[in-house]
């Protein structure tokens, strides 16, 4: 069993609202390994950017982190601002949602990769712009001294959204973390990148993590999915594992939430009723059973267990899907 | 390599304090908005009412033989002018005119300016161009000047000021009001409101007032302060309330000239005006921050 | 520094061109254009503000003769001083004498002392400009000081402190001010002067002294006002913009975000801020400098008024005028150096 490149044990990160506890992530745990592609599905507000975020320091100064998260041996949480700063974007790197306001408008594009290499590396100004055009090489990016001077608003989202890889990838980190990077992007556009960003993990080696509601999109691209809801895991398998066998009803009704061709013309999308529960408010019982199909008793009582029932696949659900019922 | 294993606080004491710090701010944002009012409330009694329930000295026509007391003096807590007159019921009277020429400029800009604002940035298209540019050239002029200009040529009088004044709030008001407007015209239910068929008065009337009420109370309560130190500007220049009436202002220009001897002349008065207009700006942030604009 | 540009892959529009020279750029910039309209648009407000100045001096009450005169003239000598000075033809024509005069440089001469208003003005101008640049760039350099010592840590101690300060300096006006700094540092400290000038030629270390408490006195409203502005626009940049994100994801230490990119960014609302402000300087002057015996434009505005000296009050506030109208143009310049996206807004990508 190799060392995980990040390992992550029992995560738990509360924000102070106006007196209410906010609990946005409750007690999260597993590894990434080195070459991996990691991808963790949630609803809005599942916790599953706020985990993540929340490894390398980038929330709020009133945001409560406890748990553990190890990266290559170090341990993160409680390490101070200056500390995280020698992993951020060395190390770990980010790729975020919305390159049009992810990137500064005033700064051009060659200065802000170039940011990236100098924070992290001793290296001219001349020798970082050099840098800087390479990376935008190796993110496919047409005519790269030409793009280096311009600004963010010259560029369309998708070439934007390389630029914001090329600075992920400035000091060649061992894991990349995508944040929702695709969901502000046409299809067309999300499978380039897409495809851009497996091509780079396989030619630098990193591990990948993708944090998504697309489910499509972890189907597709990911080794190992990670379903989160109301701040915890529900659900871990392997990507064909887990779309052969699903057993957790949430990840099941999400399968069926996703726009097919082959259904008959305006049959409507069986969303899933309801909404996710307040995150103020802590839950008897297991926090999608009040939009749950198969919801029992038992369900409102207790909340169940992550546990690995099937080797490689963990669940947390008291009445899976394809499973005969315990007594 | 690995760092030692951090200290961490259990989560349930670390929001325990989180909390704790949540509730007191919800206390100091109370005071923030009621020791400011009360100063101001306390001001204003004291100014319009004490003199009619406690004896004070005029504050004219002193006699020259008790000139240049030092305050605490017998019968002058203040201490007395060169001219023979009780600097405390100067203060008070003073006071009187400072909100008097406050609170009337202000409504004349609320309602005049508000009006104008409201209508530009309502109705748009030539309306809006003609008020807009009027506004912009009276906004363009140096306040003061203009401000001089006219009481100096109406003539010193406080209501010569008031409507020196009211020239400088209106505009300022009038920006305010339709700025706001514009930002409410595009909202959904403004156009729900104008597609039931409501006539342009009503929907003003009904829709745009009641909201952008915060932002003009906020911007006025601020605008008195701007409107008493003007007051005290053109009474400091003689331009103002004419001597021997009591104004802030003239009793600092008048206390400059003997500056070295008796400080207290200038300082009395400018503490005054700074504490109310203090006041004035804190409660404007504290109504701001209650209402959340 | 050599740069190869390799065409092959993807040969676009324009491969191969190099990006325009510096020069080039600015003059066929759409930013000179966006200067040009600014300056015709400013036009109609200049010309309104003189129509103004002359139409309230003129419907004001009082003779201007007569007051010129005083109490004892006879009718005959005022009627003919009326007639010296042009005082009975129609509004519309004194208008437009006088406008056609100022196009052609000349700004007419003073109802009182005879002399020429532009030389009048020549030798007192020089004053106010350095009172007030003094004022202005002090205030300016202090606030942004401030702005991003607070903006470090929000609620922190430097920014309560700046808030306390802020406060402070909006609730005081120049003329409360002045007579409180000048007992405690020139009366009983006798650091500065209390009155008085000494022209930069002549001792350049008593200029600076002569002028700090009068500069102070106009500048320390003036720093309230731009370092709450600047410090509530820096932390919400800091709080709520996701390319600061993007900052720290990366790495970036702390002051350089602050200062590279959230102050950078920032500085829009203070240029708006000290454009809009320029124009009511004037008045702070005209009450500073009597205070402090300074013999500047603002000193013989009051006068002035007073005397219904109108060529007078015209050239200053003419001049005044000028200065803002190009004050509001190099903010707009401004605004178009800071932000490219103002810059290129005509030209597609």
């Amino acid at each position: 069993m190799t060392e995980a490149l990040l390992e992550v044990t029992d995560l738990r990160v509360t924000f102070a609202d106006r007196g209410r506890q906010i609990r946005a992530v409750d007690g999260v745990s597993y590894p990434v390994y080195a070459g991996q592609t990691l991808a963790i599905v949630g609803e809005s507000g599942s916790g599953k950017t706020v985990s993540c975020r929340a490894v390398i320091g980038l929330l709020p100064p009133s945001a409560v982190i406890t748990g553990s998260a190890r990266f290559a041996g170090t341990e993160l949480v409680g390490l101070t601002d200056d500390q995280l700063r020698e992993h951020r974007g060395a190390n770990i790197a980010m790729v975020f949602q919305d390159p049009a306001r992810s990137l500064n408008p005033t700064m051009r594009i060659g200065t802000q990769i170039a940011e990236a290499v100098r924070t992290h590396r001793r290296v001219s100004k001349a020798q970082a712009r050099e840098q800087a055009v390479e990376l935008l090489r190796l993110v496919h990016m047409p005519l790269p001294e030409r793009r280096c001077e311009e600004y963010p608003h010259q560029l369309s989202g998708g070439m934007r959204q390389r630029v914001m890889i090329a600075i992920a990838l400035a000091c060649r980190p061992r894991l990349l973390i995508a944040d929702e990077a695709t969901t502000a992007l046409d299809v067309t556009t999300q499978a380039q990148i897409m495809e851009l960003l497996l091509e780079l993990q396989a030619e630098l080696g990193m591990a990948l993590m993708l944090i998504s509601h697309d489910l499509g999109l972890a189907a597709s691209y990911a080794d190992e999915v990670i379903v989160m809801y109301a701040g915890r895991i529900v659900e871990q398998a392997p990507a064909a594992r887990l779309f052969e066998q699903v057993r957790m009803p949430y990840t099941q009704a999400l399968f069926e939430a996703i726009p097919r061709l082959e259904r008959p013309a305006h049959t409507p999308l069986p969303v899933i009723g309801g909404r996710p529960p307040d995150a103020a408010t802590r839950l008897q019982g297991c926090s999608f059973a009040p939009r749950c199909r198969r919801a029992a008793d038992d369900c409102r009582a207790a909340a169940p267990p992550l546990a690995e029932h099937e080797p490689g696949h963990r669940w947390a659900c008291w009445h899976p899907v394809g499973v005969a019922d315990a007594g | 390599m690995s760092a030692p294993l951090p200290d961490l606080l259990a989560p349930a004491e670390k929001a325990k304090a989180a909390s704790a710090r949540a509730r007191r701010s919800g206390w100091t944002r109370a005071l923030r908005l009621w020791i400011p009012a009360g100063f101001l409330i306390l001001l204003v009694a004291a100014c319009f009412i004490w003199p009619h329930i406690y004896p004070v000295p005029k504050p004219v026509g002193g006699s020259v033989l008790n000139a240049g007391l030092p305050p605490l003096s017998p019968g002058h807590v203040f201490g007395t002018d060169p001219v023979g007159n009780d600097v405390f019921s100067r203060i008070l009277y003073g006071g009187q005119v400072s909100f008097e020429v406050g609170l009337a400029v202000t409504a004349i800009g609320l309602v005049a300016g508000g009006l104008l604002g409201m209508a530009a940035g309502y109705w748009g298209g030539a309306a809006d161009t003609v008020i807009s540019r009027v506004l912009d050239v009276l906004i363009a002029f140096p306040a003061l000047v203009l401000a001089l200009a006219i009481a100096e040529g109406l003539g010193p009088s406080e209501v010569h000021v008031i409507w020196a004044l009211a020239v400088f709030s209106i505009p300022a008001t009038g920006r305010i009001a339709r700025g706001a407007t514009i930002g409410l015209r595009d909202q959904t239910f403004m156009l729900a409101a104008r597609l039931s068929g409501t006539r342009g008065w009503r929907v003003i009337a009904r829709h745009v007032v009641p909201n952008i009420m915060p932002q003009l109370m906020t911007f006025s309560l601020l605008g008195i302060g701007v409107i008493i130190i003007l007051e005290g500007a053109l009474s400091f220049l003689g331009l103002g309330i004419p001597l021997p009436e009591a104004s802030w202002g003239s009793m600092i220009a008048q206390g400059q000239q003997s500056l070295s001897a008796s400080p207290d002349l200038v300082l009395i008065p400018s503490a005054f005006l700074f504490a109310t207009v203090l006041a004035l700006n804190l409660l404007s942030d504290a109504l701001r921050e209650r209402w959340s604009l | 520094m050599a740069v190869s540009f390799d065409t092959s892959e993807h040969p676009g529009p324009g491969a191969g061109a190099k990006p325009p020279r510096l020069v080039h750029r600015v003059l066929g910039s759409p930013g000179l254009r966006l200067a040009g309209r600014r300056v015709l648009a400013a036009l109609p407000v200049l010309f309104g503000v003189t129509l103004l100045t002359y139409v309230v001096m003129n419907l004001l009450p009082g003779d201007t003769a007569q007051i010129l005169l005083g109490a004892n003239a006879t009718p005959a000598e005022i009627h003919q001083l009326s007639v010296q000075l042009h005082l009975n033809e129609p509004f519309w024509v004194r208008y437009g004498g006088w406008l056609g005069g100022v196009l052609h440089g000349n700004l007419g001469t003073s109802l009182t002392s005879g002399e020429n208003v532009t030389t009048i003005l020549g030798a007192r101008l020089p004053v106010t400009v350095e009172l007030l640049l003094y004022a202005f760039v002090a205030s300016i350099v202090l606030a942004v000081l401030l702005a991003v010592l607070a903006a470090r840590k929000p609620n922190g101690i430097a920014d309560r402190f700046s808030m306390t300060v802020s406060m402070m300096g909006l609730s005081i006006a120049p003329y409360v001010l002045a007579p409180v700094l000048v007992y405690f540092f020139a009366i009983k400290l006798n650091w500065f002067p209390a009155i008085g000038y000494t022209p930069l030629s002549q001792n350049p270390a008593e200029n600076i002294r002569s002028l700090t408490l009068p500069a102070a006195a106009i500048g320390f409203p003036l720093f309230a006002v731009y370092t709450r502005l600047l410090r509530a626009d820096i932390v919400e940049q800091m709080q709520r913009e996701d390319y600061i994100v993007t900052a720290r994801a990366k790495g970036v230490p702390p002051w350089r975000i602050l200062i590279r990119h959230a102050l950078h960014n920032s500085l829009f609302g203070l240029i708006t801020l000290v454009a809009l402000n320029l124009g009511t300087l004037i008045g702070a002057a005209a009450i500073i400098e009597p205070i402090f015996s300074l013999p500047g434009v603002g000193a013989i505005l009051i006068q002035s008024i007073n005397d219904h000296d109108v060529p007078v009050i015209e050239g200053i506030v003419v001049v005044f005028g000028v200065v803002v109208v190009v004050a509001n143009l190099a903010a707009d310049l401004l605004y178009a150096a800071l932000d490219p996206r103002i810059r290129h807004e005509r030209s597609a990508s």
